[in-house]
């Protein structure tokens, strides 16, 4: 209970602070903290138009996704306490509800029978594809090391005797942090900004939502934003009491929000072509880590 | 600490199979060199102070900073074009890199042997596979001796395996790397960028039958 | 005495190479000669000693020293002929002198060391001399080939060492250190298997670069051709030589651990193979140079398909091996003769030479009639004892396959061969011939000459030596 209540809190605020980041580091004062949030309390409560050449999946497809971010929120644990559900290969869940929740983002984009959408769509799937071995190999070493399969169990047990399992936390949280990147669409494998035909992924999956429906995809984004800060977050916490964990908790999710306004300041989006090849060298140093757990437990099979 | 070396040497190999152009063929030279360096220290502290001053010596002036300097004096005294130009596109030598770093695991495995450190075997094959495919799949005369270079830096690795008993194996192993670099890049690779213009591999096809 | 020599040697080769004056550098080769016959003739003195820890004078290595020893006074012969005719250049002419000199100083020193690592830094000191040896004439293609065998040459070298390195994880079952020749083959049957294969595969892959086998014969098809004519003989003779050395010596090793009937495996594919690439390309070569070195591949393939059958075979390698240095030498000897008439190596340019240069012509007659092995020439015997130890080890089907190539190779051989002395010459004008004169062919007499007398009445001495080479091998 307490992660999910914390993690909706942490939602709030993040996309403000990284839009305040990257305004700060352009010289400019930037929007309140809280202006995301205005932003989509004012869509929700106007009306949606609906086109015509579109079905029910257009319809219902961003409740879809909402519902399915809400339910990966609800098996995140926090520290030691289980999130409200929890059982053995819960990461497996998570994974697949998310991807519940993106393919039906994908097919409604599909829907609505413009070009533009499809080609955002395919490439957005493309990407999510050369991600998810990642996010796989990173859990199945944790699950390795730590011998649980249940993310509260991993997190738990992780402790971080030898230098080596140093490493690997380190290594852990930069590629949670990629994939986090990779998910949601931001710097370096897309540019939330641009809105020419060539270069959108995401963006121009949502063209054609408005009002509510475009209120919810908006805050699911920034649910997914805290929701893998509360992955990352949870890396770190280990077994220490609950007025220690809640700061390092929303530290950790402000210093991730910083961090993200930061990279998307300073860096450009990679070319559209090679992008594909980045996302699988994420998937590549991921199974180096996995190959450096099995060292690390001396087994072979 | 030796082990995380080891697996950051390995992902530089992943790096080197995306990258486009050949001045970071040549940082990631240098930056092996320099892990070389570190895993060299750590592994070979137990021998005599004059042997491991001459290893460290030769890892750090060689690998790391001589043959990237020349490397790069070659490369702007022939006008040589930035990009790498391989054969197959950069997508696939990622996915052959990581399956030749999956294969040379499996592999090891089939090595029941306690005496040598697993780790070593692994790195070493992977990076030796890995400059062979960089030599035979880059048009380029000059990644032709990048490879090579990738392929001593292998083998410097395997020789690290046995350093501690025969400190003599790693020193060969160093003369070979002075070979190298004194001759293929000293002599010739200078001598390529006068006589033939196009420092393109297609250009060596002249002897044949 | 081998520490003198040594030094004795690269002082020479230094002086050449920083000497420009001509008289001077005829000295000092001359020189070289004496000190390197004197070298000889105290190591055939001093058989099984050991001098420096690290270089014993066995049986192999003194056959093969005199080998290169008689091979060397006529290749520096020629050289300076060679030289005469070009034009005068200081610089280069020390180059390719302190060159030849260090060449066959570190060939010397390889036949004669006995521990594998020793091996292969002079094994990589022939590759350094050897490339500046085949880029004398300076131009692309030459640059060309320079490039690919310097190439291939250090990918072999760090095969060779890799394998080297698999060795000494052999021994650490064994209880020892040493990594000597004498030390691995007494330690043969204790050495672990596993280890064992792989190195005899990585060294067996990179020496096949120096002997000229499948795989890595490519880089000296390309050298022969491209290097003057004196070293082209060097290269193919006795650096060939030297590659045998090293697989013999490894093989020995081999031979004495469990592992013997799956080593003749693996050489047996190669040799094969290379008789069958040679077979191929011989057929459609149009350089004569070219083609004498695809026939000294043949001739590699069969030297180790003698050690592959066992038996008499190993007495009939060694033979091979050493008539074959001579006859390959006085080939391209007479080679760089018919340049300097035709400028020409292609087969369509030359032509009718028994008109242009008589002794020259005859030696090539002999020479082609000792390189296709037909009596009374040495060769035929030597390969004859070989295709026997094939039959008697039943390797019938491969013995079948073997003449039946080698059948295709005389002829092709002989097409070209018979091209060059009786057809007329295509477009060739006949105006500005270079007069040869005869008594530059008389080292080739000689070379032929001493192959048909080793052949057909082998002094004692030979015989024994050949035996004492071969003792370490299971018979």
């Amino acid at each position: 209970m307490i992660s999910f209540i914390l993690i909706i809190v942490a939602s709030i605020f993040f996309t403000g602070i990284i839009i305040r980041t990257k305004s700060i580091t352009s010289g400019r004062k930037g929007p309140g903290i809280l202006q995301p949030m205005k932003d989509i309390f004012r869509l929700f409560k106007k009306g949606a138009v609906y086109s015509k050449t579109t079905s029910f999946i257009f319809q219902i497809a961003p409740s879809v996704y909402f519902a399915s971010v809400i339910m990966a929120i609800l098996v995140i644990p926090f520290g030691q306490y289980k999130g409200m559900i929890s059982f053995d290969g819960d990461f497996v869940f998570f994974a697949y509800v998310l991807g519940t929740g993106k393919f039906f983002s994908i097919i409604s984009a599909l829907d609505t029978g413009s070009s533009f959408e499809g080609m955002g769509a395919s490439r957005e799937a493309l990407f999510s594809m050369f991600a998810e071995p990642a996010f796989f190999i990173l859990m199945g070493s944790l699950a390795l090391l730590t011998g649980h399969t249940s993310f509260q169990q991993i997190f738990a047990s992780l402790h971080f005797g030898s230098y080596i399992s140093y490493i690997l936390g380190v290594m852990a949280t930069f590629v949670l942090v990629m994939i986090t990147l990779v998910e949601n669409s931001r710097m370096p494998f897309d540019d939330p900004k641009t809105h020419l035909e060539l270069t959108m992924v995401h963006e121009v999956m949502i063209l054609d939502n408005s009002g509510f429906d475009l209120g919810l995809i908006l805050y699911a984004t920034n649910l997914k934003f805290a929701m893998y800060g509360a992955l990352i977050a949870n890396l770190f916490m280990g077994s220490f009491p609950l007025y220690l964990t809640i700061p390092i908790f929303l530290g950790i999710q402000i210093l991730f929000a910083i961090a993200v306004g930061i990279l998307e300041s300073f860096t450009a989006r990679f070319r559209m072509n090679h992008n594909a090849q980045y996302i699988l060298a994420l998937s590549s140093v991921t199974l180096l880590i996995f190959l450096g757990v099995l060292l690390v437990l001396g087994q072979f099979s | 600490m030796a082990n995380v070396l080891l697996i950051i040497f390995t992902i530089s190999l992943l790096y080197l199979g995306i990258a486009h152009r050949l001045f970071t063929y040549i940082k990631i030279l240098a930056f092996q060199g320099v892990l070389l360096f570190g895993i060299a220290f750590i592994e070979l502290i137990q021998i005599n102070i004059a042997n491991l001053t001459f290893v460290l010596l030769e890892t750090i002036v060689f690998k790391a900073i001589a043959i990237p300097y020349f490397l790069n004096y070659v490369i702007k005294r022939n006008r040589i074009t930035r990009d790498a130009e391989p054969y197959l596109p950069n997508f696939i030598s990622l996915i052959i890199i990581t399956l030749i770093i999956i294969t040379t695991f499996v592999l090891s495995n089939a090595i029941a042997d306690e005496r040598i450190s697993k780790i070593y075997f692994v790195v070493a094959l992977s990076t030796l596979f890995t400059g062979l495919y960089i030599i035979v799949t880059r048009h380029k005369i000059i990644t032709h001796v990048m490879g090579y270079l990738v392929i001593e830096n292998g083998v410097f690795i395997l020789s690290l395996a046995v350093g501690n008993e025969m400190p003599m194996l790693v020193n060969l192993g160093i003369m070979l790397d002075i070979f190298a670099s004194v001759f293929l890049l000293g002599i010739f690779v200078n001598r390529i960028g006068d006589v033939l213009k196009d420092v393109d591999v297609d250009q060596l096809k002249n002897l044949k039958d | 005495m081998t520490g003198i020599y040594l030094a004795g040697a690269f002082i020479i080769s230094g002086l050449l190479f920083f000497n420009r004056n001509k008289t001077y550098n005829y000295l000092l080769v001359i020189g070289f000669l004496l000190l390197q016959i004197g070298f000889t003739i105290y190591e055939y003195l001093h058989l099984h000693t050991t001098e420096l820890n690290y270089f014993t004078a066995d049986a192999l290595a003194i056959l093969l020293l005199v080998t290169l020893t008689i091979i060397s006074i006529p290749a520096m012969y020629h050289s300076y002929v060679y030289l005469e005719t070009k034009q005068d250049n200081p610089k280069h002419r020390a180059i390719y002198f302190a060159a030849m000199v260090a060449l066959l100083t570190s060939i010397s020193a390889a036949y004669l060391s006995n521990h594998i690592a020793v091996t292969w830094i002079f094994v990589e000191l022939t590759t350094l001399s050897a490339s500046a040896l085949i880029y004398h004439r300076r131009n692309n293609r030459s640059l060309e080939g320079t490039w690919k065998y310097v190439f291939v040459c250090a990918i072999s070298i760090t095969l060779i060492f890799i394998g080297i390195l698999f060795l000494s994880f052999t021994l650490q079952q064994a209880g020892t250190d040493d990594l000597s020749f004498a030390v691995l083959i007494k330690k043969a049957p204790q050495l672990n298997l596993f280890w064992l294969r792989l190195a005899f595969i990585f060294i067996f892959t990179g020496f096949t670069a120096k002997l000229g086998l499948v795989p890595m014969y490519t880089a000296g098809i390309d050298a022969k051709d491209k290097a003057p004519s004196p070293a082209g003989a060097i290269l193919s003779s006795v650096l060939m030589n030297m590659g045998f050395v090293g697989i013999f010596r490894i093989y020995t090793v081999m031979a004495n651990s469990p592992l013997h009937l799956w080593t003749n495996h693996v050489i047996l594919i190669a040799a094969i193979l290379s008789i069958f690439v040679a077979t191929v390309y011989m057929t459609k070569v149009k350089n004569i140079k070219r083609m004498f070195a695809y026939s000294s591949i043949e001739h590699m393939g069969i030297v180790m398909l003698g050690l592959v059958a066992g038996g008499v075979g190993y007495y009939a390698a060694i033979l091979h091996i050493i008539f074959h240095a001579f006859i390959k030498s006085s080939l391209f000897f007479q080679m760089g003769q018919v340049y300097r008439i035709y400028k020409s190596k292609s087969i369509y340019d030359v032509g009718n030479y028994f008109k242009y240069n008589l002794t020259g012509a005859i030696v090539m007659l002999l020479g082609f009639f000792s390189a296709t092995a037909m009596p009374p020439s040495g060769l035929f015997i030597s390969e004859f004892l070989i295709f026997r130890s094939l039959f008697e080890a039943s390797y019938l089907w491969v013995l079948i396959v073997v003449m039946l190539l080698l059948t295709v190779i005389i002829w092709a051989f002989g097409k070209n061969v018979f091209k060059l002395l009786f057809s007329p010459a295509v477009d060739f004008k006949e105006d500005n011939i270079e007069k040869i004169n005869p008594m530059e062919s008389i080292s080739q007499f000689i070379l032929l000459g001493l192959v048909v007398y080793l052949g057909l009445n082998p002094p004692q001495e030979f015989v024994t030596l050949i035996h004492e080479a071969i003792k370490n091998l299971p018979h």
